[in-house]
């Protein structure tokens, strides 16, 4: 433990960007180490490792949102190869919980942070807009997991709820308008109303014990 | 005369009820459990002056065995299961911890007033009674608790708590009064350590006893519901029966009656509704609601009749006041301390303002009156000065609390309950939420709330749902799926309200307007327009004006359906106590159904290029299933009487058919009601036959031809049997779109093509509802093109297409969507113009008369 003097300067530094506390990160951080395998930084096939993951239906999204640029607050795009323990921090960031202490400011900003990571895991060519093969690839995903529905019910409902979509974002569309897909400005259109900050959340606590055992 | 006392009282509260509802004004400010409170004073006040003696009351065995079941069930069976579940710990925590709280504290404070003197000498209780007391003042009673919240509409989590604790306290109310009861009995000096012991012991038995027999019975249940395809009518009768049973089961044993109703009502509902018709589903509805209600009517109304009977009171102000306060006093700081330490694990922190309105809606009600009246007199000495108490505390929570929560919850700001409809977004967005949640967790290692509940979702899907549900229901049975279904028929359902009154005008407007020329013109255009590149209408089709006759007739026809069709249907009438014959109700809603997507997918014109190609595959898909048995034949022969012939020789295909459209009844409809037994064979046979029919000449399945009607006068020179079937029709291979015979279905022409295209995926069948309610507005166009080639004789399309939009755009102005009442409605008006004889001789028109298909049949008789 020779590095523990930097280690916890580090954790300092790392708890004052993401929210954590220097407990959670530590959590997060044998985890991480876990998952990695002792390395510095993890790649996708890490999580391959991951049993539980394993029946998830849109595994592959929620890993693709992991290595995703847009959702490491880098500047550039595109798709990380391996990701170093920040960045993880910084992903999991997103489900943190909201504090009882945020003002309307920070909370609208924290809101907006964890609908953009949705809107980027939906959004999988970057282009800033759900388009309507984006929809559907993620509803087909979604529904995978019941294998009694097929792709055509799920394509269904995504063109629906596209729909709906534009209903709400647009309104009424003149006959040759076309609603290219669903922009982050009408992403949060529809999920006004809806708490996003009381549902995306996952405790960090407690976690000790379990990721031993592992 | 018991029985009819009974009646009578049911009755009375009941009217009371609507006299209550006649004045906005009043319900809006006084809940109606007050109301009937003070009804009941009333009367029991009359009773009393004519008959000099309370006659009335509430019997406890009365409430315990017949009015409370309803209302537990009723609640538990709609109990958003999902939030609750959320929610669980701080619910089990407040019904728990804060009941035996509650009332240790109560009692003991009661106790500690009477030894300081504060109390009447007659009040002769010691610690036990008034442990006893407390225990069962002081249980929030999920009666009360229902009856205000419902009214105040306070957050989903506030409400979930306050009520699942009353819910659930229960089976502490039950071992503590039992425990106290007997301690009392016994007389304090008798009881031992192991009694205290046994006492603890029994409250686990008690509660989880209680709710084993309910999962127990819900289990059953939902066996049992998978079983009744055949018995549809009496279905809501198992729901209702078993779930009593589990009630009587668990009062037998002296386990939480209430515990197990709750959690058989919760646990039982997915599956129970996944399997029933959706018929059963609305009697059930509506049964429980009923039944729940009336409970709820008459216990506030008897508690106020009960009131009046002096004879049973004892009246003690110290003690009265002395309850008031403590129960408050107690609850909120309870509350208090609870969601302090709650707090600490909650992600979703309850603020301050929901803890003075859980404190606030503590409310005690017909529970704790019935357990107070049960007590022994001998026993409990002071049991007078109890029940006046009880009483003025019901009374109290009720009204006064009752009365206020309103206001304050008003004035303190709590965060309302938003009604928003369900979105398909929200909910989609939801489920993804609930994957990426549990993802997370995976990847944190922490196997919190939302890994068990992935991990029970996936042991439910894989086992649970295989056992206990219907092959036909489980495999359509999905939140997602559901919430779409749902959506799509509200607003088709809106839609019809809209557009009714159109309709009927649009009938009004006779023949050979301009209007209606230059309104089909413009619709054609339109339709054009909008399906954009994948529309390659014929420039011609679009151009062409139809002939002044033509239209004429067309509205001629619209004319006469409208005036004769209706009379048709009630010659229909039959009686049957078995089964339900469909009802044109039923039938409107599939059709609404379908008219609906249209409507939804006009609006989308966005994306419609993408869409249309895969969609109507998708929406093929169902018809390709069904036709896949018969298209081998289908494509070599080229007309129609060799079909006509296998049909009729072939058992097999018949039964294939059966099945198929079985499913796609069930899947699409979740259940489409097959009430009918032996009728439906019958059905499914006439499509086949008309099926085969159709695709003869080149249509390729037996989808109707649905914009049959333009002019009768048009008859092809080729008598082919497709121009047999429909003489005004030119041929249906062109059609743009079809009437699926049973179901009315709008389905593009393109079924050949799509169908070759999809063949491969034929065996993935159950392609739900959803699937053939897509763009059909833009299938119209393309389709068409794609069928020309190998149809038969595409002889007319321009009148078809002239035809068919005319009518939708006078309507609502949207070219598309309406396109289908108008169509359907064509469709009913064919039969009219053929000779009732035909029909009959037709060998499939014999038991399913009222299905169109038959009617549909009969021109190919001519």
């Amino acid at each position: 433990m020779g590095s523990s003097h930097s280690m916890s300067e580090e954790i300092q530094e790392l708890a004052e960007k993401t929210g954590f506390t220097s407990e959670q990160i530590e959590h997060l951080h044998r985890r991480f180490k876990q998952l990695s395998g002792d390395q510095p930084t993890i790649r996708k096939e890490h999580f391959d490792n991951i049993p539980d993951l394993e029946f998830n239906p849109i595994r592959s999204k929620i890993v693709h949102a992991f290595f995703d640029k847009r959702n490491l607050r880098q500047e550039s795009d595109g798709l990380a190869d391996e990701i170093n323990f920040e960045d993880f921090l910084t992903i999991m960031s997103y489900f943190r919980p909201i504090e009882m202490n945020m003002d309307e400011e920070r909370l609208d900003h924290f809101r907006k942070e964890k609908l953009k990571f949705l809107f980027h895991m939906y959004d999988s060519d970057h282009d800033g807009k759900i388009t309507l093969q984006e929809y559907r690839n993620v509803v087909e995903e979604l529904l995978s997991g019941n294998p009694h529905l097929e792709k055509e019910s799920a394509r269904s409902i995504a063109d629906g709820a596209m729909m709906e979509a534009a209903s709400i974002c647009v309104g009424q569309m003149e006959p040759d308008q076309v609603y290219e897909g669903i922009t982050f400005e009408d992403f949060l259109k529809m999920w006004q109303g809806i708490d996003i900050e009381t549902k995306m959340h996952v405790r960090f606590l407690n976690m000790e014990t379990i990721a031993q055992c592992h | 005369m018991v029985p009819y006392l009974v009646a009578a009282w049911i009755l009375v509260a009941s009217l009371a009820k609507i006299v209550f509802q006649l004045s906005r004004k009043v319900t809006s400010v006084v809940p109606e459990s007050c109301l009937l409170i003070l009804l009941g004073l009333g009367l029991g006040g009359i009773v009393l002056a004519i008959a000099k003696k309370a006659e009335y009351q509430l019997e406890p065995n009365m409430f315990f065995f017949f009015l409370l079941p309803p209302i537990v069930l009723d609640s538990g069976y709609f109990m958003p299961s999902r939030l609750f579940f959320d929610n669980i710990g701080a619910i089990l925590t407040y019904a728990v911890i804060g009941t035996l709280w509650n009332s240790f504290t109560t009692g003991v404070s009661l106790w500690g007033m009477q030894q300081a003197g504060l109390m009447d000498k007659g009040v002769e209780a010691g610690l036990m009674d008034f442990l006893l007391f407390g225990s069962l003042i002081s249980a929030v009673d999920p009666v009360a608790v229902l009856a205000v919240f419902e009214e105040v509409h306070v957050n989903e989590t506030l409400f979930i708590i306050v009520f699942g604790e009353s819910l659930l306290n229960d089976a502490v109310t039950v071992v503590l009064y039992k425990v106290f009861n007997s301690f009392v009995e016994m007389g304090p000096a008798h009881v031992q350590v192991t009694d205290y012991v046994k006492g603890v012991a029994s409250f686990f038995l008690v509660s989880l006893g209680g709710t084993a027999i309910g999962l127990l019975f819900a289990f059953l249940l939902a066996l049992i519901t998978r079983f009744t395809k055949r018995v549809r009518i009496i279905e809501p009768l198992f729901v209702f029966l078993i779930a009593y049973i589990a009630y009587l089961t668990a009062e037998m044993v002296s386990l939480s009656s209430i515990l197990a109703v709750t959690f058989c009502g919760i646990c039982c509902k997915k599956y129970v509704e996944a399997n029933i018709s959706r018929k059963s589903r609305t009697t059930v509805k509506y049964t429980m609601k009923t039944l729940a209600s009336s409970s709820e009517t008459i216990i506030f109304m008897f508690l106020g009749i009960s009131a009046v009977d002096t004879s049973k009171w004892a009246w003690d102000t110290a003690l009265v006041l002395g309850t008031l306060l403590f129960i408050l006093l107690f609850r909120a700081v309870g509350v208090v301390l609870q969601t302090w330490v709650l707090n600490h694990f909650r992600l979703i922190p309850l603020d301050r303002i929901d803890q003075v309105v859980m404190s606030y809606g503590g409310l005690r009600g017909a529970v704790a009156f019935a357990l107070v009246i049960l007590l022994d007199r001998d026993k409990v000495k002071a049991k007078d000065y109890f029940v006046a108490t009880t009483i003025v505390v019901v009374f109290f929570t009720v009204i006064v609390q009752g009365l206020t929560i309103k206001p304050l919850v008003k004035w303190l700001k709590v965060k309302r309950s938003d009604h928003h409809k369900p979105t398909l977004n929200e909910e989609l967005h939801e489920h993804a939420f609930d994957h990426i949640l549990a993802a997370v967790e995976d990847v944190v290692g922490h196997h919190g709330y939302h890994y068990w509940r992935d991990k029970w979702e996936q042991f439910d899907k894989k086992y649970l749902s295989q056992l206990l549900m219907r092959k036909s229901a489980y495999r359509i049975k999905d939140e997602i799926w559901d919430v779409y279904y749902k959506l799509n028929i509200r607003d088709a359902i809106s839609f019809v309200d809209q557009g009714g009154h159109v309709l009927s005008a649009a009938k009004l407007t006779l023949p050979s307007m301009p209007s209606r020329t230059s309104v089909s013109e413009s619709s054609v255009t339109n339709l054009l327009r909008e399906s954009g590149s994948g529309a390659r209408l014929d420039l011609q089709v679009i151009d062409t004006v139809r002939c002044r006759r033509d239209k004429e007739d067309a509205v001629m026809h619209h004319v006469l359906r409208g005036s004769l069709y209706k009379p048709r249907r009630r010659y229909k009438a039959s009686y049957s106590r078995h089964f339900i014959s469909p009802d044109k109700q039923e039938r409107q809603d599939k059709e609404i159904f379908q008219q609906n997507m249209k409507r939804r997918l006009e609006t989308f014109k966005s994306t419609k290029h993408n869409i249309c190609s895969s969609k109507s595959k998708a929406r093929l898909k169902k018809d390709v299933r069904k036709k896949k048995k018969n298209d081998a034949l289908n494509s070599e022969l080229p007309n129609g009487k060799p079909h006509r012939s296998v049909t009729w020789q072939e058992t097999a295909p018949v039964t294939m058919m059966v099945n198929s459209e079985e499913e796609e009844s069930d899947s699409s409809e979740t259940e489409k009601e097959d009430d009918e037994g032996i009728v439906f064979v019958a059905r499914a046979t006439d499509e086949i036959l008309q099926g085969k029919k159709t695709s003869s000449t080149g249509c390729p399945s037996h989808w109707g031809s649905l914009d049959i009607c333009p002019s009768p006068c048009i008859i092809p020179p080729s008598p082919t049997l497709a121009e047999k079937e429909l003489p005004w029709k030119g041929d249906q291979d062109s059609l743009a779109v079809y009437i699926s015979s049973e179901t009315t279905k709008i389905v593009p022409v393109d079924m050949k093509k799509a169908w070759n295209q999809s063949i491969s995926s034929l065996e993935s069948i159950a392609s739900p509802t959803g699937v053939e309610t897509g763009p059909h507005g833009k299938k119209l166009a393309s389709p068409v093109l794609e069928e020309e080639p190998q149809s038969a004789s595409p002889t007319m399309p321009e009148q078809r297409t002239c035809f068919q939009f005319p009518n939708h755009v006078a309507k609502s102005g949207r070219s598309q969507s309406d396109s289908s009442p108008e169509s359907i409605e064509q469709q009913e008006l064919q039969p009219l113009m053929v000779p009732e004889d035909h029909t009959r001789m037709s060998p499939s028109a014999g038991p399913s008369n009222s299905r169109w298909l038959i009617q549909f049949n009969r021109p190919t008789r001519l």
